[in-house]
């Protein structure tokens, strides 16, 4: 009797198993993309590289602002391609967006909801590639969608929901610039070791940087 | 427009008060060039190539050279002014220099840049105060300047004293 109660017990137990992953499928990239991730969680996934690479570049920058655009392009680009995917550089977005920009906290919404389905890189180059485009016209979920897939566009959507974990985010981000002294966008702060130096706004050139980075790593 | 050299020269009259003062502006004015390139030279040259390439008037090449070498200017110029040595040379080199940063300072302002100074350091933003600040360096300097010509040109008039001149004895 008790070795056919164990069998029993056996077979409930599996197809309980079953039955809670059949149920939990179907729901698993919700729970994962709502409650899983607080503001706290979506700071590590708006950056790049490797944690443990010895430089950290920490970008405050506004999704709305021309300069920003220009430095993402011009200079953050080419670091990720030579410093950060060489495991050098790890690259940290902060939202930082300024009052000045009517639609920059609605487009870090975006990259914040992108951020927490893991795909804030694309959505990130999408938004500032698109930048004059969504300025104008505040449609900046277009610029998502065709930079994600319908699925992936779905995900971002359920996220968007959650206004104020997203501004929670940007704000915590916003609050840690204050903190900083950080005025303008965009303001870019690199640590080495216990060191951090923040770049004097306006001047930064790949070439530039890259000595400087160049400099930082033999030391 | 009278009005400026003529200040300058009553400064630059010969007399105790105003010597010290000369020497007073011109220590001050040298101490102020040395802290600007100690400010300078504490971090690696491409944090202020950044701050030079931030104006917006040099090719980046140019920026760099002059990150490179201009600190080390300012350091020049500073002992040079805190010492004495050369003074009318040094002073009209210090006021074509601080003319030209203020120059440089006044043309970003206008066109709204937003960037940092760069004179002391980093993070210090370019705007009104500085723009004083250095206004009055070159103003200070540009007095010490005229005090050293003057200075030099009444050392030349005064009549030479020698043991055989019955009122020195």
């Amino acid at each position: 009797m008790a070795r056919h109660d164990r069998k029993t017990f056996g077979i409930l137990l599996v197809s309980a198993v079953v039955w809670a992953l059949g149920l939990a499928e179907p729901m698993l990239p919700q729970t994962r993309v709502s409650a899983a991730v607080s503001a706290a969680e979506l700071t590590a996934l708006k950056a790049v590289g490797s944690k443990s690479a010895p430089i950290v570049i920490e970008v405050f920058s506004d999704f709305q602002c021309p300069a920003c655009k220009r430095v993402y392009q011009e200079t953050l680009r080419p670091v990720m391609d030579n410093y950060v995917a060489t495991g050098k550089v790890y690259l940290v977005h902060r939202d930082f967006p300024l009052p000045m920009h009517n639609h920059s906290r609605e487009a870090a919404r975006w990259a914040n909801a992108a951020a927490a389905i893991g795909k804030f890189e694309k959505v990130e180059e999408a938004l500032y590639t698109k930048q004059d485009a969504w300025s104008a016209s505040g449609n900046m979920e277009a610029v998502v969608a065709a930079a994600l897939s319908p699925a992936e566009m779905k995900k971002v959507r359920q996220v968007m929901s959650e206004t104020a974990m997203l501004d929670a985010a940007i704000d915590r981000d916003r609050e840690l610039g204050l903190q900083k002294r950080v005025t303008q966008t965009p303001s870019l702060f690199v640590t080495r070791g216990a060191q951090t130096e923040a770049l004097p706004a306006g001047g930064l050139s790949y070439s530039l940087l890259k000595q400087y980075l160049d400099y930082l790593l033999k030391q | 427009m009278g009005g400026a050299p003529a200040a300058f020269s009553s400064f630059a009259k010969p007399g105790a008060g105003r010597r010290a003062l000369l020497l007073v502006a011109r220590i001050g004015l040298g101490a102020v060039f040395i802290y600007a390139a100690y400010t300078k030279l504490r971090h690696p040259w491409m944090l202020f190539a950044f701050s030079v390439n931030s104006y917006q008037i040099l090719p980046e090449w140019a920026a760099a050279l002059l990150a490179r070498t201009l600190p080390w200017l300012e350091l020049l110029l500073g002992l040079l002014l805190v010492s004495g040595y050369q003074l009318r040379c040094v002073a009209v080199a210090s006021s074509a220099l601080l003319l030209g940063f203020f120059a440089v300072m006044l043309r970003s302002h206008f066109k709204g840049l937003g960037i940092d100074c760069g004179c002391f350091g980093f993070g210090e933003k370019l705007g009104v105060r500085t723009l004083v600040r250095d206004g009055a360096l070159v103003a200070v300097s540009l007095a010490v300047s005229v005090a050293a010509f003057a200075g030099a040109r009444s050392n030349r008039l005064r009549p030479a004293t020698t043991s055989e001149d019955p009122k020195a004895n």
